[in-house]
């Protein structure tokens, strides 16, 4: 019978009920998804690394031979060595005319039993020796619809060499492949990775018996750090160029740092909406009994037991709590299969596939019920000291005092009676006042936080590339030029206004005990086309001496201003002691600058550049991309506005994110607010059907709880814009990473449209309040009495 | 004296599930401008059914009602608002004032969206609760706050003052200050009020008397010379 009872309960009010469950089922949704997305991450890279032998360390030198890179394996703590020929080549591909295609060719010795990074083969056969064949990442196939025996043609040393497909494979040393630590995304038209037999890359690059790069695995219980000072000074006369351990490996770090924020979120997001249901579930239940006081006296009068009561009251929370979970189940299940196709766009791990997870399906369950639970045994607690003949009659009304507001002078005069009624309701009944605000408050920042992750990475983007870099064109030599005679050259060039000379270096900086690998850009004196800033926009000049760190560096290291770091190359002969001048903030990559000529001097390696940065006519722009994109010198061209157009696609693709957290938290808001408008409706019932007799209109009705609403939400949102700074904040700091870093300001017009985004989710909960209004049953009303 | 109420033949069906309940039976009459009526009768006999169709917060399943002429039986719920709020008062048998609002706002809320109010200070006088004005309900009386409700209905200067038990949860005392009330708005602005109630003593201070029973009009009484309230005694 109690549970008809309950039934016809929550059908009168199946709008809050409802809401309250999707809130329950949002939260839950994000908590599987996420989760199970990770674990199907987790799995997928585990699997991929331990099947085809993930390195634990990776070298690159100019040269050595084969042999001594064999030799490696001797050392105490390494396990097994491949050395490995890894030269990057410009591909023409005639469709894709306008940009660059590049491929990192890496060569596989197809003698060795277990190689290490070695490729899972997805289509086709590995490519035969001396037969000019190539095996291609398959996402590289797949962008350019490429088939097995075609032919692609690359520059090798300035000549164009043709190769046949042979197959696709995916590595994974490139799970997530990107050109360099500078790219925001892979992006598999313009850049992939290809694998050839060694003999062939030997030949085709005139390397006999030598390599460029070496991977290692280490035995079990040993660190890289362990290795590391050996292999360097063993290295060393090779020239090294870099020596990093699996942690630091870019597509592994990247993947780590996506799981772990993942990890991070599956976390965090749950409790956010778990909360926010838990206090509707508690407001509403509250409300439902103290309205129920008159039945629950009857029950108690009849001889029911506070138990029996009691769980009577639970059984809508379990029952809130059993359908929010199974729904945000579900839900979560369908999006982690969306999430991890999504993944799939950027990751390529073989194996990963969506599954179901019943063990999330149970936590959420469980979860959910709980939470709900506690919510409700929270709401009705007070049930248990009601007598009968207590709780059978009202609760006696306890207005008698006016609010602070009213003493305003001019203040309250402005509102007619609706709104002071409104007012005094929002001073009074301030639990649930609470309640909405703190929603409000919650939606509102919510929203600006999502709104400013948009804003936030356009201006990140933006501000590299209209500010700090403006050059037209970014020329990288495969290795260093002389410096003037670079610059002399291009300057020449029809169509070049401006070159300007960059060094940049791999340093390993060292304070204290904190160490850090980072490359240091020398920049030229007086220079226009890359310019650094400060936090107020300012600019800021190199100094002559001493280093400038990246916040992110200087965060890493520990250090501040006028601190003496030491400083170590591969380019130089013995460590240097350089003092830090000044932090400044940089939002993509984190590097640390000097002047270039002192940085030069420091190196004592002459008078060289590793590329320049120069301005040119756009009409020149493709004659002179078709001259040196193929030159031998070249290593890498690259020209702003591709840069920026690849950039605003990313960004289009995570608006559609933005925009799915937008709308959940629209409905957050709705949710929450519509709540507590069916409170005030139910408790005010009487009131307002009083009203409607008396002659006022629906709307004028309506005002009451509207002007509430406005007026908390007007200091909802008032009390939010602070919440919503710190907010992105952490978000920023929790999104950043030594890749890039997100600014953690919030934008006016993120603001303003989470403000907009606030004012929908109130008047949309209204247009609901409002027809329960109109439908009041004003006969009805009257005659009871409760 | 013109008719203010014209009511014709009204009938008012309740389906109740399966059940039917036939609240109100072909019912006829007419209210004149300033008139005192009584509608006597037990529970359950239709007199709240017929003040709430003469009062527009119910419409009737057959029959018809004018007000001045204008039909309300076919009257949208605009049109029955815009009626409700200027020519009709109510007084409710508990009260229902709103609780966060004082004496003075109580009234000044009906006055806010009356086309001619009376002035509220003055309303608040004559019912004696002029030293009351800024208290709020829980800080009345219950015979202070009908006195509330009846300043409230009666500062919209409405045509017609609709009262459903105003005495019923009254003492005695407070009860006939109520009713002394009621007919000085009716005398002094000429304005027509109808008293629902199933207490028969109060019936001798009406000008006419309706007698319900089992959804009709049984009889109506006419009392050429109606008893001063502060003489009626149940």
């Amino acid at each position: 019978m109690l549970w008809r009872k309950m039934w016809r309960d929550m059908a009168e009010n199946k709008i809050a009920y409802i809401a309250c469950t999707i809130v329950i089922a949002i939260g839950l949704m994000t908590y599987t998804s996420m989760s199970m997305s990770k674990d199907h991450l987790f799995a997928a890279k585990d699997e991929f690394y331990r099947h085809y032998h993930f390195a634990d360390g990776f070298a690159k030198v100019k040269a050595m031979p084969l042999s001594k890179a064999k030799a490696i394996k001797d050392m105490e703590g390494v396990d097994r060595v491949n050395g490995r020929l890894v030269k990057e080549v410009r591909v023409l591909i005639p469709s894709s005319d306008s940009e660059d295609v590049y491929l990192r060719l890496i060569s596989f010795d197809e003698t060795l039993p277990h190689r290490l990074n070695d490729v899972e083969l997805l289509q086709g056969s590995f490519p035969q020796k001396n037969s000019r064949q190539i095996l291609l990442a398959d996402k590289f196939l797949k962008a350019h619809s490429l088939g097995l025996s075609d032919q692609i043609d690359v520059v090798i040393d300035g000549k164009q060499v043709g190769l046949t497909v042979s197959g696709s494979g995916q590595s994974p040393e490139y799970v997530y492949a990107l050109k360099e630590a500078q790219a925001i995304a892979p992006d598999p038209r313009t850049f992939e990775v290809a694998y050839l037999p060694y003999e062939d890359m030997e030949m085709l690059f005139g390397q006999k018996q030598m390599v460029n790069d070496v991977v290692f695995t280490l035995k079990p219980g040993v660190k890289f750090a362990d290795v590391e000072a050996k292999l360097k000074s063993t290295l060393k006369p090779y020239q090294l160029e870099a020596l990093y351990g699996a942690n630091d490996q870019l597509s592994n770090a990247m993947l780590s740092e996506e799981l772990k924020q993942l990890e991070k979120m599956a976390k965090s997001m749950p409790i956010l909406f778990l909360g926010v249901a838990a206090i509707i579930l508690y407001i509403m239940l509250k409300r439902l009994v103290e309205s129920q006081r008159g039945q629950i006296g009857t029950l108690k009068a009849f001889g029911y037991r506070n138990v029996e009561i009691i769980l009577h009251y639970l059984s809508y929370g379990l029952l809130i709590g059993l359908v929010g979970g199974i729904l945000g189940g579900v839900l979560g299940t369908a999006l982690s299969g969306l999430m991890i196709d999504l993944y799939q766009s950027y990751f390529s791990l073989p194996n990963l596939a969506a599954g179901f997870s019943p063990e999330y399906f149970l936590y959420s369950l469980i979860i959910s019920t709980l939470c709900s639970l506690f919510a409700s045994y929270q709401g009705v607690k007070g049930v248990l000291g009601l007598q009968p003949a207590e709780a059978m009659r009202p609760p006696i009304p306890v207005f008698t005092k006016k609010n602070m507001l009213e003493n305003l002078p001019g203040f309250w005069q402005i509102f007619t009676m609706q709104g002071r009624m409104a007012l005094r309701n929002a001073t009074r009944n301030k639990g649930r006042s609470f309640f909405t605000f703190i929603g409000i408050v919650f939606t509102f920042s919510m929203m600006a936080c999502f709104f400013s992750i948009g804003n936030m990475a356009s201006e990140m983007i933006m501000d590299q590339f209209t500010q700090v870099q403006k050059q037209d064109v970014k020329l990288s030599f495969s290795a260093p030029l002389p410096r003037r005679q670079a610059v002399r050259e291009l300057q020449h060039v029809q169509g070049v206004h401006r070159v300007e000379p960059m060094v940049e270096v791999p340093v390993s900086l060292q304070f204290l005990n904190h160490q850090e690998d980072v490359v240091a850009l020398g920049i030229s004196n007086n220079a226009n086309l890359y310019q650094v800033f400060d936090k107020q926009g300012e600019r800021v000049q190199i100094p002559r001496t001493g280093l400038m760190l990246s916040v992110q560096v200087a965060e890493q290291l520990q250090v501040k201003a006028g601190d003496v770091l030491e400083m170590d190359s591969i380019w130089a002969k013995e460590k240097m002691k350089v003092k830090v001048e000044r932090i400044v903030p940089q939002y993509i990559g984190a590097n640390v600058y000097m002047n270039q000529d002192t940085l030069l001097g420091l190196l004592k390696q002459g008078d060289l550049a590793t590329s320049v940065l120069l301005t040119i006519d756009s009409k020149q722009l493709v004659p002179f991309k078709d001259q040196y994109s193929t030159s031998k010198f070249v290593g890498n061209l690259e020209i702003r506005q591709e840069m920026i157009e690849k950039y605003e696609q990313l960004l289009a693709s995570s608006t559609y994110t933005l925009w799915i957290m937008g709308v959940i938290s629209v409905i957050t808001g709705f949710a929450i607010v519509y709540n507590s408008s069916i409170i005030s409706l139910a408790e005010r019932k009487r009131e307002l059907a009083s009203l409607r007799v008396m002659g006022m209109t629906p709307r004028e009705v309506m005002e009451i709880i509207s002007v509430e609403q406005w007026f908390l939400g007007f200091f909802g949102i008032l009390a939010g814009i602070p919440i919503a700074l710190t907010m992105n904040q952490v978000l920023a700091k929790g999104m950043s990473s030594d890749l890039y870093t997100l600014p953690g300001t919030i934008s006016p017009e993120a603001i303003l449209q989470a403000v907009l985004g606030t004012i929908f989710a109130i008047w949309i909960s209204q247009q609901w309040v409002s027809r329960k209004v109109q439908k009041l049953d004003l006969v009805e009303v009257l005659k009871e009495r409760e | 004296m013109n008719a203010i109420i014209r009511v014709k033949g009204i009938s008012k069906v309740y389906q109740m599930g399966e059940v039917r309940v036939e609240a109100l039976k072909e019912v006829s009459f007419e209210i004149n401008q300033g008139e005192f009526i009584v509608v006597l009768g037990p529970s359950g006999s239709g007199k709240s059914t017929m003040m709430n169709l003469i009062g527009g917060m119910d419409t009737v399943s057959s029959g018809e009602v004018y007000y001045k002429g204008q039909p309300l039986h076919q009257a949208t719920e605009k049109v029955l608002t815009e009626y409700r709020r200027h020519a009709v008062g109510f007084v409710f048998q508990f009260y229902n004032l709103m609780p966060n609002l004082t004496a003075y706002e109580n009234v000044q809320m009906a006055v806010q969206i009356a086309k001619d109010p009376l002035n509220v200070k003055e309303v608040l006088a004559q019912v004696g609760l002029a030293d009351r004005a800024d208290h709020f309900p829980a800080q009345l009386s219950g015979g202070q706050q009908q006195r509330v409700a009846v300043a409230r209905a009666i500062a919209k200067n409405p045509d017609l003052l609709l009262c459903d038990e105003p005495t019923g949860a009254l003492d005695f005392a407070t009860g006939v200050q109520m009713l002394k009330l009621l007919k000085e708005f009716s005398v002094q602005y000429k304005k027509t009020v109808m008293i629902i109630t199933h207490n028969a003593g109060i019936a001798e201070m009406a000008d006419r008397v309706f007698y319900m029973k089992d959804g009709r009009l049984e009889n109506i009484t006419v009392h050429p010379h109606p008893v001063p309230p502060e003489e009626v005694v149940w």
